[in-house]
């Protein structure tokens, strides 16, 4: 129960801060590897904040802007009763805003190998949301997916953004890097070796995949 | 009936584009050297680039207007586009890209749409292969198979068989002018290849430096450029600088290099006095045995020649007074004159293939004129 407790939080943490990774950070990695124009460029540079913020920076500030004493909190909690302070999905958002650069640079790599040639004679086709699910997406799904697993795996190991929104509380926001730290801060050496190997082991599983997408992002390329 | 009229003016980095032009049912061909700006011309009629400000009108619909803050999405232009390379989608079969553009009926009759253009362009059977197994002439059937499908009547075409050999582009140079003789298309074409560009078009749009020089039917652009860079860009070598001596009613007379020729075709007001450059393409120039002709009568020496295999390129230069020529003569006069066991001839220049041009040009005339032409002073050709 000491392992799977947190491992199935942090396995819906990771899902539900995907999800976000994959709706917010697809958009925005079209934009940055399509547009030239100076608007896409500042998104861009606002994209990689997290990666250069130290987590914990980053959950204070989600921290602040969640709970009660910003706008948006007080928004939040007093207009539509949501709570995310010290919650899993609050725990998602602040695993969401630390994969996401990860997610945006590798599906903006993704983007950029597609042909322009043949995005311009599929713009002379469809309207531009079916070729971007016809065409944009059938040809960078390799990177997609690679960017889908990176960021999961990010969200999985997340820990100092999560612990400052969400703490540490058993059973509800206590992830497996938490629940690892807590282990071997009370001494436990026994579980926190369990917890670690089931991290090890995901790893592995995602680390496999990865390489798989990989993979057929090599053999789609070739000629 | 004009199937498109263009203004167009964009600014691309330090490159500045600044065209207009009309195109009708048929080939017009966009010439001009690599870096010209007709790609840019292409991608913005088709709407795949936004240009800075200017008017788009495609059968008779203002597509794009600036002013009047209309832009049809590319898909909705009614315009098919290829581009240089086919750019077949690669996870789409040959018969899915062909269906791609295809929004009427069901995917049955989509599917039925997309065999009966393969089988038009000489692809029966195809639909169920992959793009990869396709040899590069049968890619660009299918790319072209692909922008006809939608029902469109324009196509823009960009360079469509330059990455191609010889024999397949004959093939398809073929295939196009059938297409456009059985279903009325309009086509506009763009090449940096001369020859292409004289086998295919109706009309010549001449591209320079993003500016419009040139743009008529194909025989009166190539016979009667407005000036030299016109003249130099549809590769004509015999571009002699002289000055007019006379001017009558049908004739210019102009002194090149110390000797007398009569043209007959001329563009701009010639007067006594005016530097100008005459243009003789080539292969208008006569090779006489020595025989008097009635005018513009040259006595000259073969200085070197060229074989091409099909036919020969002769350097001339003048016995007396005037201008050094190049000659080309296909091999069978070539043989039957006897000109490899003679150097000496007497060459004659029609006055209808001479032309005369300003030797400075007019920026009225190294700018756009497409709705002018055929050309308001060019005579005799």
């Amino acid at each position: 129960m000491d392992v799977l407790d947190p491992l199935r939080l942090s396995l819906l943490i990771a899902t539900a801060g995907t999800a976000a990774c994959i709706v917010i950070g697809t958009p925005i990695a079209w934009a940055i590897a399509r547009s030239r124009s100076s608007v896409a460029a500042i998104i861009s540079g606002i994209s990689l904040l997290p990666l250069v913020l130290p987590p914990t920076a980053v959950g204070y500030y989600l921290l602040w802007l969640l709970g009660r004493e910003s706008p948006t909190g007080r928004f939040l909690l007093d207009d539509l009763g949501i709570q995310l302070v010290f919650t899993w999905p609050g725990a998602s958002i602040a695993a969401a805003v630390v994969s996401i650069p990860l997610y945006i640079r590798t599906a903006a790599a993704g983007f950029e190998q597609v042909d322009e040639e043949v995005l311009m004679a599929a713009r002379t086709l469809v309207p531009p949301w079916r070729m971007f699910a016809f065409v944009v997406v059938p040809l960078a799904w390799p990177s997609l997916i690679a960017a889908s697993l990176i960021a999961f795996a990010r969200c999985l190991g997340e820990f100092g953004a999560t612990v400052v929104v969400a703490a540490s509380i058993p059973g509800r926001t206590r992830t497996l890097p938490a629940a690892i730290y807590d282990a071997n801060l009370a001494g436990n050496e026994v579980l926190a070796h369990q917890l670690s190997l089931t991290a090890l082991a995901i790893g592995f599983v995602l680390c496999s995949l990865l390489t798989f997408a990989l993979q057929a992002a090599i053999r789609r390329d070739r000629p | 009936m004009t199937a498109i009229e263009a203004m167009l003016h964009c600014q691309a980095g330090e490159f500045r584009l600044d065209v207009e032009f009309e195109a009708g049912p048929g080939i017009t061909v966009l010439f001009g050297p690599s870096g010209s700006g007709k790609s840019l011309t292409l991608r913005a009629v088709a709407g795949i680039l936004t240009p800075r400000d200017g008017r788009v009108v495609v059968d008779g619909r203002v597509v794009f207007d600036s002013r009047a803050g209309i832009s049809v999405p590319a898909h909705a232009r009614g315009v098919g586009y290829a581009g240089q390379r086919p750019a077949l989608f690669p996870h789409l079969s040959v018969g899915g890209n062909v269906a791609f553009g295809i929004r009427a009926g069901s995917k049955q009759a989509r599917a039925r749409t997309a065999a009966e253009w393969l089988a038009r362009l000489e692809l029966p059977g195809f639909e169920g292969r992959s793009p990869g197994s396709l040899s590069g002439g049968q890619a660009q059937r299918v790319a072209l198979a692909r922008a006809l499908a939608p029902g469109h009547r324009v196509l823009l075409l960009d360079e469509p068989f330059s990455a191609l050999d010889e024999s397949l582009r004959q093939g398809l140079r073929r295939l196009l002018t059938d297409l456009v003789q059985e279903g009325g298309l309009a086509i506009i074409f763009v090449t940096h290849d001369l020859r292409e560009a004289h086998l295919l078009a109706n009309r010549l749009v001449v591209i320079d430096r993003g500016q419009v020089l040139q743009a008529g039917l194909r025989d009166e652009v190539f016979r009667a450029p407005r000036h030299r860079r016109v003249a130099e860009l549809l590769g004509g070598t015999n571009i002699l600088p002289g000055r007019v001596v006379r001017r009558d009613a049908a004739a210019v007379t102009v002194a090149i290099a110390g000797w007398n020729a009569v043209a007959a075709s001329w563009n701009g007001d010639p007067q006594p006095g005016d530097p100008v450059d005459v243009l003789i393409r080539p292969e208008r120039v006569i090779i006489r045995r020595g025989e008097p002709a009635a005018l513009n009568a040259l006595p000259a020496r073969i200085r070197r020649e060229f074989d091409y295999g099909s036919g020969h390129s002769l350097e001339f230069t003048p016995l007396g007074p005037g201008p050094s020529l190049v000659v080309d003569l296909p091999s069978r006069p070539y043989d039957v004159l006897g000109i490899a066991s003679r150097k000496d001839w007497m060459l004659e220049l029609p006055p209808g293939d001479l032309h005369v041009m300003p030797a400075v040009p007019s920026r009225r005339e190294t700018t756009q004129e497409s709705r002018s032409l055929p050309g308001p002073t060019s005579r005799g050709s």
